[in-house]
């Protein structure tokens, strides 16, 4: 997952794709001890970020029974560390098959008006990036997904299998602040 | 004979077996013809100098069998004027001749472009493809297929094709023509050489073929270039690529959160015949195209 790290830089410059410094990351809750555990362990390591980590962060949970932790941060490298970090809590406690994907979130200032936000979404099932461009009427904006990956493909371990594609709809990355 | 068209996902039966038997009918053709002449006992120059004739005639009725095979008509300028407009201002602009202008009417998006020379040429769209692109991604196409006229690749894939016929033919039946040589055959002592000519020449006509895909690949690759010169948008011409190819299509609109209890999605990787069919094709691929483009399109801002 690192590789974003140098890959948003091409992002920027041949797309003007802006990282916004939200991200998220989401795994799949189950009852139990163990779970909940792990749980404590993650918002003891959220609660003591500062000033190590220059983040903020919110947890939720979805409809579908998937936590969410939301970062936001200026760096980058905060938010890959804070993301992983989580990452490595989970799979240390045992639930790495709960873990489903971490999101990244960028900002296309080339329209005019509303700002347009953009998605990298990387699936830890497949250890692959792909692009989620979603439109205001829940559907995808194809066209601008395949620039995104003619954009980065060779620079991060990226999905080529389009009909793994799977959007993420209704993304908690509201502004933290 | 060579058309250069843009690949598509859905198969158009008729245009495609009209293509087959055209093609079929020629290959026949010629082996007939020609077996006849090396029984006969033409000697094999005689015969390699046949069939290069015979494939300068097939170029040079090109047009016609292309025409005809797609079932594309020429259009005049009262028929279609925004396409004959369009044309005409690219060609304008770039010093380039006006082709004569088809249309193919079928609903599948798709473009070609034929010719002898580039002074008479064709440039054939279908009517799917006016529908489904916008007026830039319509432009870019046609650069595309006017830079294959103005680099003659037509041209240069049926000569890459003669010499390799040429050959072919040389080596098969200059062999042969000392085995049948008129006087019957020799017998026994000749299969064993016979089996082995065969063989090199199955192997020299699959080298040749697979070496005249790839000039075709990068012939693509040129046009793709060339033809982003032209109009100074590559990346319309990406965004038509990927609208001909249908490749936006095989993008899911379920939610990842839906599907991840199905574990054999990401288990089993999709078995994806990529490298193989890549050698045998005349395009490369979508992807590799668009990238390119792309790269163009960031160099050019």
């Amino acid at each position: 997952m690192f590789s974003l790290s140098s890959a948003y830089v091409t992002l920027e410059v041949k797309l003007g794709l802006k990282v916004t410094g939200r991200c998220a990351l989401t795994f799949k809750t189950v009852s139990g001890t163990f779970f909940y555990q792990m749980e404590q362990d993650i918002r003891q390591f959220l609660g003591n970020l500062q000033p190590e980590f220059n983040l903020i962060w919110r947890t939720s949970t979805d409809s579908y029974g998937y936590m969410w932790i939301v970062f936001e941060g200026k760096r980058i490298e905060d938010l890959l560390a804070g993301l992983t970090t989580v990452g490595d809590i989970v799979e240390e406690r045992g639930f790495s098959d709960q873990l489903l994907a971490a999101v990244f979130e960028f900002s296309s200032e080339r329209e005019e008006g509303r700002r347009k936000l953009q998605y990298l979404i990387y699936n830890y099932k497949r250890n692959k990036f792909y692009p989620f461009v979603p439109t205001a009427e829940k559907a995808i904006d194809a066209e601008q997904q395949m620039k995104m990956m003619a954009t980065i493909a060779e620079e991060i371990p990226f999905e080529r299998d389009m009909t793994l594609w799977y959007p993420l709809w209704d993304l908690p990355l509201r502004s933290l602040g | 004979m060579f058309t250069k068209k843009q690949p598509w996902q859905k198969r158009d039966t008729g245009l495609t077996a009209r293509m087959i038997i055209s093609f079929a009918v020629l290959t026949i053709i010629y082996i007939i013809f020609l077996s006849v002449l090396a029984y006969v006992g033409v000697s094999a120059i005689a015969i390699a100098v046949i069939a290069g004739i015979m494939i300068l005639a097939q170029w040079y009725f090109s047009d016609k069998i292309v025409l005809w095979s797609t079932g594309a008509k020429v259009v005049s300028r009262e028929q279609f004027p925004e396409l004959h407009d369009l044309i005409e201002r690219i060609v304008a602009r770039n010093n380039l001749s006006k082709p004569r202008v088809a249309v193919i009417n079928t609903r599948i998006p798709n473009a070609f472009a034929t010719g002898k020379t580039p002074r008479s040429s064709i440039v054939a769209v279908t009517t799917g493809l006016m529908d489904q692109l916008d007026a830039e991604e319509l432009e870019g196409v046609i650069a595309h297929e006017l830079a294959h006229i103005k680099n003659r690749d037509v041209l240069v894939l049926t000569l890459a094709s003669l010499f390799s016929m040429m050959a072919w033919y040389l080596m098969r039946f200059g062999m042969f023509g000392g085995m049948y040589g008129g006087q019957g055959r020799r017998g026994n002592e000749g299969s064993g050489a016979m089996l082995l000519i065969l063989l090199v020449a199955i192997i020299t006509w699959i080298v040749s073929f697979l070496i005249i895909r790839a000039i075709s690949r990068y012939r693509e690759y040129v046009a793709d270039r060339d033809g982003a010169l032209i109009t100074g948008k590559p990346s319309k011409l990406a965004s038509a690529l990927l609208k001909i190819s249908g490749t936006m299509k095989r993008i899911p609109t379920r939610d990842l959160r839906e599907v991840e209890g199905m574990n054999a999605f990401f288990i089993i990787p999709a078995i994806s015949g990529d490298a193989l069919t890549s050698l045998f094709s005349t395009h490369p691929p979508v992807a590799q195209r668009v990238k390119k483009l792309m790269e163009m399109e960031a160099a050019m801002s």
